[in-house]
């Protein structure tokens, strides 16, 4: 069967592949943004910590022509904006909102002033080969073999860090820490609890899995970089974790379906459905939308949630 | 002091060995099983015992529980972290009675306000030590200092007679220091045994199945039935007093602070508390308290501190509360406290009132928060010049009921009115123009604004009206000096009228509540337990404030769970139970014990013809 010449069955392999593929970014900076939250961080310097994870990553990757340098360069520009997010809120008990908008803000100025620097804003591609595994015959089953078992590792790794982070969450002992720092964290603190030092940990796994998700998407998966290449993702994630429940099983469910959205999406245009694109384009975005306000009522959101905290103080 | 400390009594079957057994649930750090030199002989046993639990410990419950208990007394078996002094007291000091824990000259500045200033306090091994003294004395300031969440500003902390400092909670909790605060800490969306495990050091991985068995058994040990798997928000809030009591003790506290923990708690609860902090001491528990209960201080402690305006100002020792007899003590107690003798506490008019009826509710219902029905067709009339208590155990509706006149919860059925004017779910703003004061029992929560200063807060509820704001801009002197006139006619303890409300003590935040509700001149005053936090004479004060009220021809509910003050003072009495007015009584014709029986069961019958 057929669409407008174009196999059925390769169209929906390709609306699922495309759909994982931009899950993936989401879902990563998601993972690490749900410990921010759950320890009281609303961190909305997530879109900045990924953009520079784009441009780091990709500079690094260009120059080494190494996916695994370019992820660690990506991470580490991660990490340091979160630091600097920690040290602001945590430390000094700057408000939360505001830090983060500036490091959203810092981070596109920068990475765009760097950019025509050191490339003159020329759009060069890097050259690398991330490492692709093909799942025998798992990767032969019709439409979703070559979606799910023929992709580069990193897709793979993403998706296995979804039961990780959720056993780190719910059945560790930093786990608990966060979650009892992010709702209460005087009592945290009254039982033990290193409350700054759990907030610092947990920002800090935040930029790097932010810096981890930009890095993907500019050396693993388009391997260019074009300023302001994260137009909003970081946010998304954000908005994706509150819709997740800060649950990570939920939060990949909640990406995988704005993926899809999104997906599905392009591939109208390419099968030529009469629709203009920006409004095609819009899909995903009124989805998230609605699912926040449907969800809003439900979800309680960590209490002590972008509240500084200091010993002593009432 | 010249008092005898009796030496710990030998192991109790059950309690210690029980509390021991769970000091190593959620942590294993050795001192749980750290024994003295005296008890050698008793050292291979102990890590016999040690290695057969941590084999075991999912598969033979049964072994571990009834095991012997590993060490005789709460002063060797809680020790401190290895690098940390361990509790050396040699049997020979022990026999001097050296204190368990001595706070010299301890000062504590807050700005210009000197909460401790040189403040001592002895602990014996085994003693329950009251903490007593007026609103603002400086009482929790003195219990957060040893609880590592303060920092002294000067003087000096010994345990054991060793100089320690506490740089923060988890080292007082490793010096077997524990503290269940005034307000709870306890996360409400985490699981009873994940509250109990936050903060204890084991290994990365949680292992919460291998304690919850001995856990379940703790938990029933104090009266507790609940699944150790249940959220902490669903129960109630002496559950969760009993569970931040296990908490603390499960960390290997041989010293256990509480600060009012009875303030809280229906009678029967109160009870409860004080059977488990007795059997503490016969376990060696030193125990400190602070409230504001006199007749509770005498009937559970050994000893009584107190302080006044940050100072030490008194001491009673077992002999001291012997020889002068528990009148006699008491007396001595309220004289320290207030600093001379206070006014004989004022007998009050009572009377039955004739005025028109102001408030009427007529078969009214409602939702609680949790969906359940909390109030069930009740009506009331209250009479300008009447006093109306509410009598009722915590949670039969009362809060409900506040909040339905205040205009704070939609009713599902029945009538609203004020001075025969229908009100019935006519919104906060509107009852309150009405002339409806609410005066709620969360303080913190819904009754001030934590962030903003005492004089924000005074003109809270009027500050879109004159003199407080002209057209859009707000009077910030004018808002200044009415929050001064509040202060200065409810004497309300601040620096200044500019301070954040958060840092007065629960006491003054409750004057100046009160304050704020009185000078809008409502017609109608709803308070829920008025007086919960206050010291005696504050607790007076606004028993008196209530009752001239109410003789200048305004409506008082008051709701209360201390049936003592709706006796003081309630021209009519009436008794709350499961959401209904079971009977109602004119305040000449009460009878306590129906009154008592009425609370707990809705019902009259005597219990003895039921038999
Ligand atoms: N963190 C703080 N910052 C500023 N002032 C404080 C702080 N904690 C306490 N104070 C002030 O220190 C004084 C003593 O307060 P504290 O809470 O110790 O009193 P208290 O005896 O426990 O009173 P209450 O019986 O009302 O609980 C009060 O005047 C209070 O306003
Ligand atoms: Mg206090």
């Amino acid at each position: 069967m057929t669409i407008n010449g174009i196999d059925l069955f390769d169209f929906l392999t390709a609306i699922l592949a495309t759909g994982l593929l931009r899950a993936v970014p989401l879902v990563l900076a998601s993972l690490g943004d749900v410990f921010a939250q759950k320890a009281g961080l609303l961190n909305l310097g997530i879109e900045g910590m990924m953009l520079a994870g784009c441009f780091f990553g990709f500079y690094a990757a260009y120059h080494t022509e190494s996916v695994p340098l370019g992820l660690l360069a990506g991470m580490a520009a991660g990490l340091a904006l979160a630091l600097l997010f920690a040290v602001l809120t945590v430390h000094l008990r700057v408000d939360q909102v505001l830090v983060g908008l500036a490091i959203t803000i810092f981070a596109a100025g920068l990475t765009g002033y760097l950019f025509r620097d050191l490339f003159g804003g020329q759009n060069v591609s890097a050259s690398v080969r991330p490492m692709t595994i093909r799942i025998p015959l798992l990767a032969d089953i019709p439409i979703i073999g070559k979606a799910l078992f023929d992709r580069q590792l990193l897709f793979y790794i993403a998706w296995l860090l979804v039961p990780i982070f959720a056993f780190v969450l719910n059945r560790t002992r930093f786990g608990l820490n966060v979650r009892a720092v992010g709702e209460n964290p005087f009592a945290a603190d009254a039982a033990g609890v290193n409350v700054i030092q759990v907030r610092y940990l947990a920002m800090s796994l935040a930029g790097i899995m932010a810096g981890f998700a930009g890095a993907f998407l500019a050396v693993a998966d388009l391997k260019i970089f074009t300023i302001g290449m994260t137009v909003g993702q970081g946010f998304i994630a954000l908005a994706i974790t509150m819709i997740g429940g800060w649950s990570p099983w939920k939060i990949a469910f909640a990406a995988i379906l704005f993926g899809m959205l999104n997906a599905l999406g392009d591939s109208l245009q390419i099968i030529g459905v009469n629709v203009r694109t920006e409004f095609i384009g819009m899909f995903p975005y009124i989805g998230i939308m609605i699912a926040m306000i449907v969800l809003a009522r439900r979800t309680s959101v960590p209490a002590a949630l972008a509240v500084p905290y200091a010993r002593g103080q009432r | 002091m010249g008092h005898e400390i009796a030496s710990p009594p030998a192991p109790l079957p059950v309690g210690r060995g029980e509390i021991e057994r769970l000091t190593c649930l959620g942590d294993s750090r050795p001192h749980c099983h750290s024994e003295r030199s005296e008890e050698s002989l008793r050292g291979d046993e102990v890590t016999g015992m040690r290695e057969r639990k941590e084999k075991h410990v999912s598969t033979n419950l049964g072994e571990v529980l009834h095991c012997e208990p590993l060490v005789s007394t709460w002063g060797t078996s809680v020790g401190t972290t290895d690098d940390m002094t361990d509790g050396t007291a040699t049997t020979q000091e022990r026999a001097m009675v050296q204190p368990i824990v001595s706070m010299r000259e301890i000062d504590k500045r807050f700005g210009p306000v000197r909460a401790n200033d040189k403040v001592s306090l002895t602990l014996y091994p085994g003693e329950i030590h009251a903490v007593l003294g007026e609103n603002g004395a400086g009482k929790t300031t003195l219990m957060n200092i040893l609880s590592g969440m303060y920092q002294p500003d000067g003087g000096t902390i010994e345990l054991d007679g060793k100089p320690i400092t506490i740089g923060s909670p988890s080292e007082a909790l490793a010096h077997g220091i524990g503290t269940v605060y005034q307000h709870f800490t306890l996360v409400p969306n985490l699981s009873v045994i994940e509250n109990v495990v936050l903060g204890t050091k084991t290994g990365f991985v949680l292992n919460l199945s291998k304690g919850e068995q001995r856990l379940k058994e703790v938990l029933t040990e104090f009266e507790l039935n609940t699944d150790p798997n249940v959220e902490v928000r669903h129960l109630s809030i002496g559950q969760r007093q009993r569970v931040e009591i296990i908490k603390v003790l499960m960390r290997g506290t041989r010293v256990l602070l509480l600060d009012e923990p009875t303030s809280v708690l229906t009678p029967t609860e109160v009870e409860g508390l004080f059977r488990i902090l007795r059997r503490l001491r016969e376990e060696g528990v030193s125990v400190v308290i602070i409230t504001h209960k006199l007749e509770e201080a005498l009937d559970v402690s050994d000893r009584v501190t107190i302080l006044r305006g940050g100072k030490n100002v008194g001491e009673l020792g077992p002999d001291d509360i012997a020889s002068a007899g528990r009148a006699g003590a008491r007396q001595r107690i309220v004289e320290t406290m207030f600093g001379g003798m206070p006014a004989a506490a004022e007998t009050f008019q009572q009377h039955v009132a004739t005025g028109k009826t102001l408030l009427e509710l007529s078969g009214v219902s409602a939702i609680g928060d949790r969906g359940e029905i909390a109030i069930r067709e009740l009506s009331i009339q209250l009479r300008a010049g009447e006093i109306y208590g509410i009598a009722g155990v915590d949670g039969n509706g009362q809060k409900e009921l506040g909040e339905i006149i205040a205009g704070q919860r939609k009713t599902t059925t029945g009538r609203l009115a004020l001075d025969g004017t229908d009100y019935t779910n006519a919104g906060v703003a509107t009852l309150s123009r009405a002339g409806v004061g609410y005066i709620t029992d969360d303080r913190l929560g819904e009754g001030v604004v934590p962030g903003m200063s005492v004089a924000q807060n005074a003109a809270l509820k009027t500050i879109n009206r004159s003199p407080f704001s002209k057209g859009f801009w707000l009077d910030r002197k004018a808002i200044e000096a009415n929050a001064n006139t509040l202060i200065e006619q409810f004497s309300v303890r601040t620096p200044s009228a500019q301070t954040k409300i958060t840092l007065l003590s629960g006491g003054n935040i409750q004057k100046l509540m009160l304050a704020r509700e009185l000078a809008m001149d409502p017609r109608v005053i709803v308070c829920n337990k008025p007086t919960y936090g206050l010291d005696l004479k504050t607790a007076q004060f606004v028993l008196q404030t209530l009752r001239q009220e109410a003789d200048s021809g305004k409506a008082v509910l008051l709701i209360s769970s201390e049936l003592d003050e709706i006796l003081e003072i309630s021209d009519r009495i009436g008794v709350i139970y499961n959401g209904e007015i079971v009977e109602t009584f004119e305040r000449a014709q009460v009878d306590i014990e129906t009154v008592g029986r009425l609370m707990l069961s809705g019902r009259a019958a005597v219990a003895g013809s039921a038999a």
